[in-house]
């Protein structure tokens, strides 16, 4: 119950943050942004943790949106962003593992909570590591889009290879 | 034990990948600080495939118990390199009741166990597990899902209540017992004082009697014999409301009335009328009562439409001048002809109606309280064809004394002694 509302409480906070970030095009991003919510809220309501991804994907597609329309140097927030979205993630996977009928020890409750935790900020901190990375004067050209590339098609293929 | 992955591990790489393309198209690198940490949580998931193994055993106290006791029972779990989280759901039956709720999640290190209670809350053959298992890592990327522990069986007595007093047969046994004979004998209790006839021992002699008739006179008492009883459970048909219902009645007298004849060293047998019919041949003694208390266990209901007559029986089930103590909620026409043949046969009948009137609703419209009330009638003209035959006929609900029910028997019989058949 907590942890459901926390995701959804996460989540409209991201929200809010990407609609603050272009105010003439915040309907728009608030409609994707609020099916995403609804769907989050699905997912808590029906334990259905299949869904979760769509939910993600939309408040994703509402942040880039504000990113590609608002074309004013790197948004420095962004690793705060993609915390903010694997937290609302796992406190929805956490709020839909929980059973009401399951008499839940205390510590195992505060592993999970270190955990998601730790998870988080090591996701903040590989994600600033990114920024900074972007951010540093190796120049550019061929061979960095070729690493790139590489990267996404080796991310892509291990995703396919969770999959099956 | 069976593995079981979180989709989320899949989604987030879904995820990261679409970030990272879109990132490339899109030319922003913010996109690809979006992937980064669900790239880093997909393989922090993927690597945390380890098997925990866990095994867990199921201890009971004890294999009996009675009604509404609190049975322990030790949950031993072990997994040689610990799991972050455990899941376990204790199979039990609906009449007992885990303590504190049957479903736990805990952390295991090693090995621990685990004290949980059971309430029986009803009577019963029960099987105690096996245990429902589910190990999972603290982020829940995976999850491994086993049975385990051993079946545990457990047996659970209905409760006996407490009875002063007894139903006093119309006839005894040729053995010895605690119940006063109506014939006369050697005994304790003074019957009578006869002439004296060759063969009279000398200290049965009454002197004053004597004295005064001038005439040798004896005395006479009554001897002190047991009895054969028939428990005779109907169990063609049961109302149930909830956890309760006339069988549980049923069994519930049954075994308070062998426990208190048995006691009284009189032989008691039983006779399972219903869908399929079963007997215990009457006997005395605590093996009996075990033996008697175990069939009781076993007692269900089996729809049946077979007609059944007293003949499948076999003859030594029901001994003569035994006294059949019936237990039924009249609620089967047969088991009311299998009585009333009893009787016919000149057997010492009484019926304890065990009353389903507490678990049946009297209905919401006039329609359903029409019914109602067509089958109370029903039912009490069935009971005046008992009376008419010389049997009585007393009404047993849930939390009534058995004590009174018997008192009213006897105040019956006062009244109305059944004729010989």
């Amino acid at each position: 119950m907590i942890s459901g509302a926390s995701a959804i409480v996460v989540y409209l906070g991201v929200l809010a943050y990407a609609a603050s970030r272009d105010l003439e095009l915040a309907p728009v991003i608030g409609i994707v942004g609020g099916i995403g919510a609804v769907l989050l809220l699905f997912v808590i309501v029906r334990r259905a943790e299949d869904v979760l991804a769509w939910s993600i994907l939309m408040l994703g597609v509402a942040y880039s949106l504000s990113l590609v329309t608002h074309r004013r140097g790197v948004d420095e927030v962004s690793p705060l962003v993609a915390g903010g979205l694997l937290l609302a993630a796992e406190l929805a996977t956490w709020s839909c593992g929980e059973r009401r009928q399951i008499r839940v020890e205390r510590r195992v409750r505060l592993a999970r909570a270190v955990a998601v935790a730790l998870l988080v900020v090591g996701g903040i901190g590989v994600s600033a590591l990114v920024l900074a990375l972007a951010a540093a004067p190796v120049g550019g050209g061929l061979g960095w889009t070729i690493l790139g590339a590489a990267s996404a098609v080796g991310v892509i293929g291990l995703a396919t290879r969770l999959a099956r | 034990m069976t593995r079981f992955d979180s989709p989320r591990i899949v989604a987030y790489a879904g995820l990261a990948a679409f970030a990272l393309v879109a990132g490339l198209v899109a030319g922003r690198v913010e996109l690809v600080a979006l992937a980064a940490p669900f790239a880093l949580a997909s393989v922090i998931g993927a690597s945390l495939v380890r098997d925990p193994a866990v095994e867990a055993t199921l201890e009971l106290d004890r294999d009996r118990a009675l009604e509404g006791d609190l049975v322990p029972l030790a949950i031993g779990l072990a997994s040689p390199g610990g799991v972050d989280r455990v899941e376990l759901l204790l199979t039990v039956p609906d009449e007992l009741v885990v303590e504190g709720g049957h479903a736990r999640a805990l952390a295991l290190a090693g090995s621990r166990k685990l004290d949980v209670s059971l309430r029986c809350a009803r009577w019963g053959a029960f099987a105690v597990g096996p245990v429902r298992l589910r190990a999972s890592d603290r982020l829940g990327f995976h999850s491994w899902e086993a049975r385990a522990g051993a079946r545990q069986p457990l047996r659970v007595y209905p409760s006996v209540e407490t009875m002063r007093t007894l139903l006093a047969p119309l006839d005894t046994q040729a053995f010895i017992g605690n119940q006063l004979s109506r014939a006369k004998g050697d005994g304790i209790e003074f019957a009578d004082i006869r002439e004296w006839a060759p063969g009279d021992r000398v200290r049965s002699i009454n002197w004053r009697a004597t004295a005064r008739r001038g005439e040798l006179h004896v005395n006479q008492q009554h001897p002190e014999r047991n009895t054969d009883v028939v428990l005779f459970l109907d169990t063609f048909a049961d109302v149930r409301s909830g956890m309760h219902g006339t069988l549980d009645l049923t069994v519930r007298a049954a075994a308070s009335l062998a426990h208190r004849y048995l006691q009284r060293k009189d032989r008691v047998g039983v006779v399972s009328f219903g869908g399929f019919a079963s007997w215990l041949l009457p006997s005395s003694g605590t093996r009996q009562l075990y033996r008697i208390v175990d069939s009781l266990l076993q007692m269900d209901i089996v729809l049946t439409f077979a007609a059944k007559g007293l003949d499948i029986l076999p003859p030594r089930t029901l001994p003569p001048k035994a006294l059949v103590l019936a237990l039924t909620p009249l609620l089967d026409p047969r088991s009311a002809a299998a009585l009333l043949d009893l009787r016919a046969r000149g057997f010492d009948l009484v019926v304890i109606e065990v009353s389903p009137l507490p678990f049946v609703d009297s209905g919401g419209d006039e329609l359903a309280r029409l019914a109602y009330r067509l089958w109370r009638l029903s039912r009490e003209s069935l009971r005046l064809r008992y009376e008419y035959a010389g049997v009585p006929v007393v009404e047993w609900r849930d939390g009534e004394p058995l004590d009174v029910v018997l008192e009213e028997v006897t105040a019956f019989r006062r009244y109305a002694r059944p004729a010989r058949a």
